[in-house]
C-alpha cells in the first residue's frame, strides 16, 4: 500500500507563500509531507507564526525565505541560504506574481515594466540559480503558475497576460533544455481564483468569468495547490513542457 | 490514499495501461469494475489477488467492444450492483495501422467502432448515474497521435481526435452537473501496442523528447489517477499529454 503522503522526504521552494494559491500551496506541501522554504516579500510575525504553525501541526520544516524577488542582491542571499542547508531542492515553485488590469491603449509604461520585472525577470533568474542545483543532484520539478489570460488574450489584461505568457514560453523551453538530465518543468494555468489578486475585478466582470465557466464556480487557491501537489510529486515523471489548464473548463 | 471508498469503472484492464491503472487504482483504496475484453483464468486470479492485497472488491466484467449487445449487458450488471459510481476510465482501445490511401473502409470502421462509437455508449451508460449523485470523474484515453497525427494510423489517429472532440463537448454539457471529463494522450508508452513499431521508429520518437525515453505504463496510470482524484477538482475539458515533452 502506498503511503498516503506524496510528497514525503521532498524539499520544495514555493515563492509568495504569504497569501493567496501560495498561502494555500505552503500548506497542501506540507500536508503532504515536504519541507518548504516558504518566500515572502517580508517577514511578518504573522508569517512567521503560520510557518511555525504548520511545521508543528504536519510534523515537516517550514523555513521562512523571505527576500524581495525584484532585487538581485537579496536573491542572491537567499540562493546562499539554500545552498548553505545541505538539503536536495526537489522542486521549485513560482508563484509569486502581481496582478494589472488596463486596457492595452490605456497601459501605463511604468506598470507594464512592473509586470514583466515580478512576473517574468524575477522568477526566470531564480529559477536559473535553483535549476543550477537540480542539475547537480540531477532530478527536480519546476512549477510556474502563469494564467489562462496567458493563452487567451483577455481584453484588459495585456500587460499582465503578456508576462505571464513570456513564463510560459520561457518554461517549455527550460523543459526542453534539460528534461534529458532529470528536471522536469511545467506550468499551472489557473482560470478565475478566489485571491486578492480577483479584487482588482468588478462584480460585473467576475460574473461574466464565472458565466463563461463550465463549472459555473471560482476556483479556490487549494484547487490549484493540488495540481501542484501533483506536478510536485513522482506521480508526474513523464510529464514536463506542459501547460495545465485549471479553471472549471472555459 | 487517493481514492479511498469509490468505486470505478475501468476498461481494457487485461493489459498495459488499464491493468496498470486497475492496480493503482486498487492501491489507493479504489473498488473497481475491472472490464475486460474476454474471459481470462489469469485475469480472474490477478484481481483476486489484488483485491485482497489492497482491502477492495474487483470485479471482472467481460464484454467485446465490438459488440453492443455485449457491452450493454457488461454495463447493466455493473448498475445491477446498485453501487455509486465515482470514476470511469475508458482504456481500451485498439488499432489497425495502415497509411492513408491504404485503410480499407471496413478497416477504419472497425477502429471507430471500439475507440469511438464504444466510449460513447458506455459514458452514456455510466455519466447518466454519476449526474444523479452530482459527482463524477470521466478520463478518456486518446493518443498524442490524436493531437499531432501520426503517418500509418489514419484510423487510430482520427478516432482518437473524435474522443478527444467527444471529451471536450462532454465536459460542457456535465460540468454544471458536477461530472468532470478530461482526456489523457499518452505518448510512445512501453506497451504491447507499441511492441510491434520498429525499433528505428520508437528510437526516432524518443530523439523528440525532453525525457529521453519511453513512458511506463504506470507513468500514465498515475496521470489517470490525478484526474480520477479531488486533486483535479477544478480541471475539466482538459487534453492532458503524458509524452516526456514531445516537439
Amino acid at each position: 500500500m502506498r503511503s498516503e503522503k506524496v510528497l514525503s522526504g521532498k524539499n520544495a521552494i514555493i515563492t509568495g507563500c504569504a497569501r493567496g494559491i501560495g498561502k494555500a500551496m505552503l500548506e497542501n506541501f506540507a500536508k503532504n509531507g515536504a519541507n518548504v522554504w516558504a518566500s515572502a516579500r517580508s517577514l511578518t510575525p504573522e508569517f512567521e507564526t503560520r510557518c511555525a504553525e504548520l511545521s508543528g501541526k504536519y510534523g515537516v520544516l517550514i523555513m521562512p525565505l523571505c527576500f524581495d524577488m525584484t532585487n538581485k542582491e537579496e536573491m542572491k542571499n537567499a540562493v546562499k541560504v539554500v545552498m548553505k542547508s545541505d538539503l536536495k531542492v526537489n522542486v521549485l515553485v513560482n508563484n509569486a506574481g502581481v496582478t494589472y488590469n488596463a486596457l492595452h491603449q490605456l497601459t501605463a509604461e511604468a506598470a507594464l515594466r512592473v509586470q514583466m520585472e515580478v512576473n517574468f525577470f524575477a522568477p526566470f533568474l531564480f529559477t536559473q540559480s535553483i535549476v543550477k542545483l537540480m542539475l547537480r543532484q540531477g532530478s527536480g520539478s519546476v512549477i510556474n503558475v502563469a494564467s489562462s489570460a496567458a493563452l487567451d488574450g483577455n481584453a484588459g489584461r495585456a500587460a499582465y497576460g503578456a508576462s505571464k505568457a513570456a513564463l510560459l514560453c520561457a518554461t517549455r523551453a527550460l523543459s526542453r533544455e534539460v528534461g534529458a538530465q532529470g528536471v522536469r518543468a511545467n506550468v499551472i494555468a489557473p482560470g478565475i481564483t478566489e485571491t486578492d489578486m480577483i479584487g482588482s475585478m468588478s462584480d460585473a466582470v467576475i460574473a461574466e468569468t464565472v458565466a463563461c465557466t463550465d463549472m459555473r464556480r471560482i476556483g479556490s487557491p487549494t484547487d490549484i495547490a493540488d495540481v501542484a501537489v501533483y506536478l510536485a510529486s513522482d506521480l508526474s515523471t513523464y510529464i514536463t513542457g506542459q501547460v495545465l489548464r485549471v479553471d472549471g473548463g472555459m | 490514499m487517493l481514492l479511498s471508498g469509490q468505486n470505478a469503472v475501468v476498461t481494457g484492464c487485461l493489459r498495459g495501461i488499464g491493468k496498470k491503472t486497475l492496480e493503482v487504482f486498487a492501491e489507493q483504496g479504489a473498488n473497481v469494475w475491472a472490464c475486460a475484453q474476454q474471459v481470462d483464468e489469469e485475469f480472474e486470479k490477478f484481481c483476486a489477488e489484488l483485491a485482497q492485497r489492497t482491502g477492495t472488491w474487483i470485479k471482472p466484467i467481460y464484454f467485446d467492444l465490438t459488440d453492443t449487445d455485449a457491452i450493454k449487458a457488461g454495463l447493466k450488471a455493473i448498475m445491477s450492483d446498485k453501487q455509486p459510481i465515482d470514476v470511469l476510465v475508458n482504456v481500451a482501445g485498439f488499432t489497425k495501422d495502415a497509411i492513408f490511401h491504404m485503410t480499407s473502409m471496413e478497416q477504419l470502421k472497425l477502429v471507430f467502432e471500439v475507440n469511438y462509437f464504444s466510449q460513447i455508449l458506455i459514458s452514456q451508460y455510466i455519466t447518466k448515474l454519476m449526474v444523479r449523485k452530482k459527482r463524477g470523474s470521466v478520463i478518456n484515453i486518446a493518443s498524442i497521435s490524436g493531437l499531432d497525427g501520426s503517418r500509418g494510423q489514419l484510423a487510430y489517429s482520427s478516432s482518437k481526435a473524435a474522443l478527444i472532440g467527444a471529451t471536450r463537448t462532454m465536459s460542457r454539457e456535465l460540468a454544471q452537473q458536477g461530472v468532470r471529463v478530461n482526456a489523457i494522450a499518452p505518448g510512445v508508452i512501453d506497451t504491447d501496442m507499441n511492441a510491434v513499431v520498429p525499433e528505428n521508429v520508437i528510437a526516432g520518437h524518443i530523439k523528440d523528447m525532453s525525457i529521453q525515453r519511453m513512458g511506463s505504463s504506470s507513468e500514465v496510470a498515475n496521470a489517470i489517477l490525478f484526474l480520477a482524484s479531488d486533486l483535479s477538482g477544478y480541471m475539466t475539458g482538459q487534453i492532458f499529454r503524458v509524452d516526456g515533452g514531445m516537439k
